[in-house]
């Protein structure tokens, strides 16, 4: 699965940086710039190459939904019909409300093979919203997986201990 | 809970922030507030826990690492045990206490699946259950940005 790709010195060192987070002030890059011993200039052509290679996906905000107004959220994991994955893959994937959208492994006492991330202003908009997939999907297999409480978010290192 | 301007900041920002050396002051007149104001507008945000995080997402993928989506079901009573230990390792970056019998949810981000294997094997040991992994076999949908 994974495709190597050239990757330099300073775009290691600049990806686990990034993966940190900016300082909020006035000049992040010079920021970096020093800790990476090069001019602010080269950082952020840096970055504009990791982001033409795809190295990284953007380089912007990411926000707690549960503080934002979208208190609910909820991991549902769906039992699909071998036949129907592309369809129902597809029609989830289409929903604004659903963020998460993946194909896994099944095991005999686990079969869904279908998961995905839904997000609503409530708990029960949440359940309504997943209620209402099922029927407009017809999929009668699902589990509801209500996060009780968050243990670890993290980034991963890539390059640095 | 949030502002408009708010609201506009933190849409502005998960599309992505200018290139420029002073990120903060072009967004700034974008949105009509001063580079100060950007930044204690962050700030503050940062605080309350709403801007978790302001940076890049490496793609691990890209980078030649593989990522999973894993699960253990251990009693209640040492679920939140259980689920520390899992979420201080340094390949696991999310572990969620869920409220199922399958309660600890975990993604690994690995060099390679016999990496991924390894942790397995430890966790379940350290668990006393068997924690299984739910690779993906296909991607429909993945979308970090959220409008407000």
């Amino acid at each position: 699965m994974g495709k190597n790709i050239e990757i330099t010195e300073l775009e290691k060192r600049l990806v686990d940086l990034l993966a940190e987070g900016l300082p909020l002030v006035e000049r992040p890059f010079l920021v970096l710039a020093e800790r990476l011993g090069v001019s602010e200039e080269e950082i952020l052509t840096t970055i504009e190459g990791l982001l033409e290679k795809k190295i990284i996906r953007r380089l912007g905000a990411t926000i707690r939904h549960n503080l934002s107004g979208y208190e609910g959220n909820v991991m549902v994991a769906w039992k699909v019909p071998e036949e129907r994955i592309e369809e129902v893959g597809n029609s989830l994937a289409s929903k604004p409300f659903i963020t998460h959208c993946y194909l896994r492994r099944t095991y005999p006492d686990w079969p869904y093979n279908l998961y995905t991330m839904v997000h609503a202003e409530t708990e029960e908009a949440c359940r309504r919203l997943v209620e209402q997939l099922a029927e407009e999907l017809a999929l009668s297999d699902y589990e509801m997986l209500f996060t009780e409480k968050e243990i670890t978010r993290k980034k991963r290192k890539y390059f640095t201990a | 809970m949030l502002t408009p301007v708010e609201k506009r900041l933190l849409d502005r920002l998960q599309a992505g922030l200018p290139l420029a050396p002073r990120p903060f002051k072009k967004l700034g007149e974008e949105l009509g507030l001063s580079e100060a104001e950007v930044i204690d507008k962050l700030k503050e945000l940062k605080e309350r826990g709403i801007l978790r995080h302001l940076g890049a997402s490496p793609d691990s993928r890209r980078l030649g690492f593989v990522t999973t989506l894993a699960a253990v079901s251990v009693p209640p009573e040492r679920a939140e045990e259980v689920a520390r230990g899992i979420g201080e390792r340094p390949e696991v970056t999310h572990c969620y206490l869920r409220r199922h019998r399958m309660n600890i949810w975990f993604t690994i981000v690995a060099q390679n699946f016999e990496e991924v294997e390894k942790i397995l094997e430890e966790i379940s040991h350290e668990a006393r259950a068997t924690a299984r992994h739910f690779p993906a076999e296909k991607l429909f949908k993945l979308r970090a940005t959220f409008k407000l």
